[in-house]
């Protein structure tokens, strides 16, 4: 999950290695909610995909979201 | 003014996180120079991202904004509260950001269960609530207000049937919208924003991202924030004083289509072909921004003679030569042009921009002269006229009768160089002339005309104090103040207003606020005259003393020495006059003084 991770980090400005499929809102101080919405919008421009409103809601952790890309059969390595 | 550095530029950027990307690059680096303004934002959803925005698009302009957000959906605690955090940031411009779903609420879903008159009273209650805003925000402080307008809604229940209704709910959006227009007009402190005309240029499909609305109550796409960013600078840098003067074309392949060396007068594209109108529309364009009051030149790689006669004799030219204030049509070097251009019509070369079709012309003048606007023609000469409509810089707060006879005035400006060039002496020429000055207090009929000259004038300005018209409607009412307009004429047509003076008057002693002249009048004594004024009046009164200040600018080295040359003397850091000397009125200058108040 190369480039999931690479994209989360920047959104987030935080180091690569903090973006574990653990990781969440609660163990990353800048994952607020207003980050949470451009983490969306920036997945969405980056991997071609349009998440529904719950996809969004449900979002726990990094693996939630690494979960609905692989769902869409979308490359998060590449 | 100072360019901002290092040098900010938006243009390579295309999503909103390389927006904020940039944006915290620039906070942890720093930016320095610039006019700094204060922007006070207040809105009914979340605009998270928009400060950001405006700073990034502020700093492309040459203004360092420092904006304060108000509370989520606060706007009425905001204003109506003399203690709220707005009044505390001493904005110095408001904007007001009420979207049309929190102003409708549910009346957007359900507008018909509310009959036609319940609609009309809706829309008086709604207008009347907006106007109290404004009029709360002026009385409560000095800034200016930037009040949106409203999101015409493009849906209707009724459908097909929505036009045939008495006064139907998107009917209703719209009269607001006209009572909003109609009650601002005149108001020089309050600008009303089209945010109608905004949306419809995004798109009203394209406005919103319904999930992200859900999520987070973005009622603006992020994606849109840079672009409603970039519509408040053209309010902004104006307020700031920022207006550029002077547009300087090219001419092959901008102006006309084809090089005029090579193709010759007659294969010159330009007229109506599907090739030739592109360049005529543009041209058309230019003659209607002249028409406003923004000054022309022309800056070519050509012969003089052959340029000029293409010029005049084309049939399907708009713009001929009389239209240009100053050109440089040779083989030098189009910086070097550039600079020649910005010291014959004595503005500054940060009241330039300049069109040029070629990249490399582009890149030199950006390399050498980064305080020229460099607009980025498009390949297309089908853009050029999208591209023009898009430039901004040459907004200004307030239309005078100056500037719609700007052009023309120009033109004469002409005439008195080659004058100048035949007088034996200074004197002669300036007698030559044959100037009346009219004086005249300041009062509906000069006011904006004053505010406008402390807000352009950059030269002969000796403390370059910037006022907005209620600041000088202020003065003109004080019985302790003195403000008056210089009109100039000669024999070779009017000048207009271009002068003007504000004095502080004390018992003993007559201080000078403001005083101020046009470039293009400097050194014609009619600075002396509008001394000679202020003196005689002072004498009547009894003060003992007039004193004046000169605060330097980079730009006002011309006025550096008009205290001194003009019999004053340094004391404390101010220039004091003696009152006991009366001041001479140049002799070549004849004076009308209108009725005092």
């Amino acid at each position: 999950m190369n480039k999931l991770r690479t994209v989360i980090a920047r959104v987030l400005q935080v180091e690569e290695a903090m973006i574990t499929e653990e990781a969440s809102p609660l163990t990353i101080e800048t994952w607020d909610s207003f980050n949470a919405l451009m983490l969306v919008s920036e997945l969405e421009n980056v991997f071609k995909v349009k998440f529904t409103l719950e996809e969004v809601t449900g979002v726990k952790c990094v693996r939630d979201i690494k979960d609905n890309l692989l769902k869409r059969g979308v490359d998060i390595n590449g | 003014m100072t360019p901002i550095t290092p040098a900010v530029s938006t243009a390579e950027l295309s999503s909103f996180s390389d927006y904020l990307g940039l944006y915290r690059k620039l906070q942890k680096q720093g930016l320095s120079g610039g006019a700094q303004i204060k922007v006070a934002l207040l809105a009914s959803f979340t605009v998270n991202g928009l400060r950001e925005s405006l700073y990034l698009k502020c700093a492309e302009a040459g203004l360092l904004a420092d904006t304060y957000v108000g509370g989520y959906n606060q706007i009425a605690q905001e204003i109506l509260d003399p203690k709220s955090g707005l009044y505390a940031c001493g904005a110095e411009t408001v904007i007001i950001f009420l979207d049309v779903q929190t102003l409708t609420g549910d009346l957007l879903f359900m507008p018909y269960g509310p009959t036609a008159l319940d609609r009309r009273a809706w829309v008086e209650g709604k207008l009347a609530e907006l106007l109290s805003w404004v009029e709360a925000v002026k009385t409560q402080s000095q800034a200016r207000v930037i009040l949106h307008n409203f999101e015409v809604p493009a849906w209707s229940p009724l459908g097909i049937l929505e036009s045939k209704l008495d006064f139907g709910f998107i009917e209703s959006i719209s009269a607001l919208n006209a009572g909003l227009r109609d009650a601002f007009k005149t108001d020089p402190r309050v600008f009303l924003f089209d945010y109608e005309a905004f949306c419809a240029r995004i798109g009203k499909d394209r406005l919103r991202d319904p999930k992200m609305y859900y999520l987070g109550d973005l009622k603006l796409a992020l994606e849109h924030l840079p672009a409603l960013a970039s519509a408040y600078v053209a309010y902004l840098r104006p307020m700031a004083g920022l207006t550029r003067k002077c547009l300087v074309l090219d001419l092959d392949n901008t102006l006309w289509g084809g090089i005029l060396g090579e193709d010759g007068e007659n294969g010159l594209r330009i007229g109506p072909t599907p090739e030739g109108r592109p360049y005529q529309e543009f041209q058309k364009m230019i003659l209607a921004l002249s028409q406003k009051g923004v000054i022309l030149a022309v800056n070519s790689k050509n012969n003089t003679e052959e340029a000029l006669k293409a010029m005049a004799g084309h049939p399907s030219m708009v713009l001929r030569p009389e239209h240009f204030a100053a050109a440089r049509i040779n083989w030098a070097d189009k910086a070097e042009n550039l600079r020649e251009i910005a010291s014959e019509l004595d503005i500054g070369l940060d009241s330039l921009v300049f069109i040029d079709d070629d990249k490399a012309n582009r890149e030199r003048v950006r390399q050498a002269l980064p305080e020229v606007l460099v607009v980025e023609l498009p390949e297309d000469p089908a853009l050029f006229c999208k591209t023009l409509a898009g430039l901004d810089a040459f907004d200004t707060l307030q239309l005078t009768e100056e500037d719609r006879g700007k052009a023309r005035m120009y033109a004469e400006q002409k005439q008195r160089r080659t004058l100048a060039a035949s007088a034996a002496s200074l004197d002669d020429y300036l007698k030559g002339l044959g100037m009346v000055l009219t004086i005249r207090p300041a009062d509906a009929s000069n006011t904006s005309r004053i505010a406008q000259l402390t807000q352009k004038t950059n030269q002969f300005n000796m403390t370059t104090r910037r006022y907005d018209e209620e600041s000088i409607r202020r003065f003109a009412g004080s019985e302790r103040h003195l403000v008056f307009s210089t009109k100039v004429e000669d024999r070779f047509g009017d000048n207009g207003i271009c002068g003007a003076a504000i004095v502080e008057k004390g018992d003993q002693d007559w201080r000078i606020d403001t005083f101020l002249l046009s470039c293009r009048v400097i050194g014609r004594k009619v600075e002396e005259a509008m001394l000679a004024h202020i003196v005689a009046q002072a004498r009547k009164s009894g003060a003992i003393r007039l004193l004046g200040e000169f605060t330097p600018t980079t730009k006002n080295e011309a006025a550096k020495d008009f205290y001194r040359r003009s019999g004053f003397e340094p004391r404390d850091g101010v220039w004091g006059y003696d009152l006991a000397k009366a001041f001479p009125n140049p002799d070549c200058v004849k004076m009308i003084e209108e009725a005092t108040k």
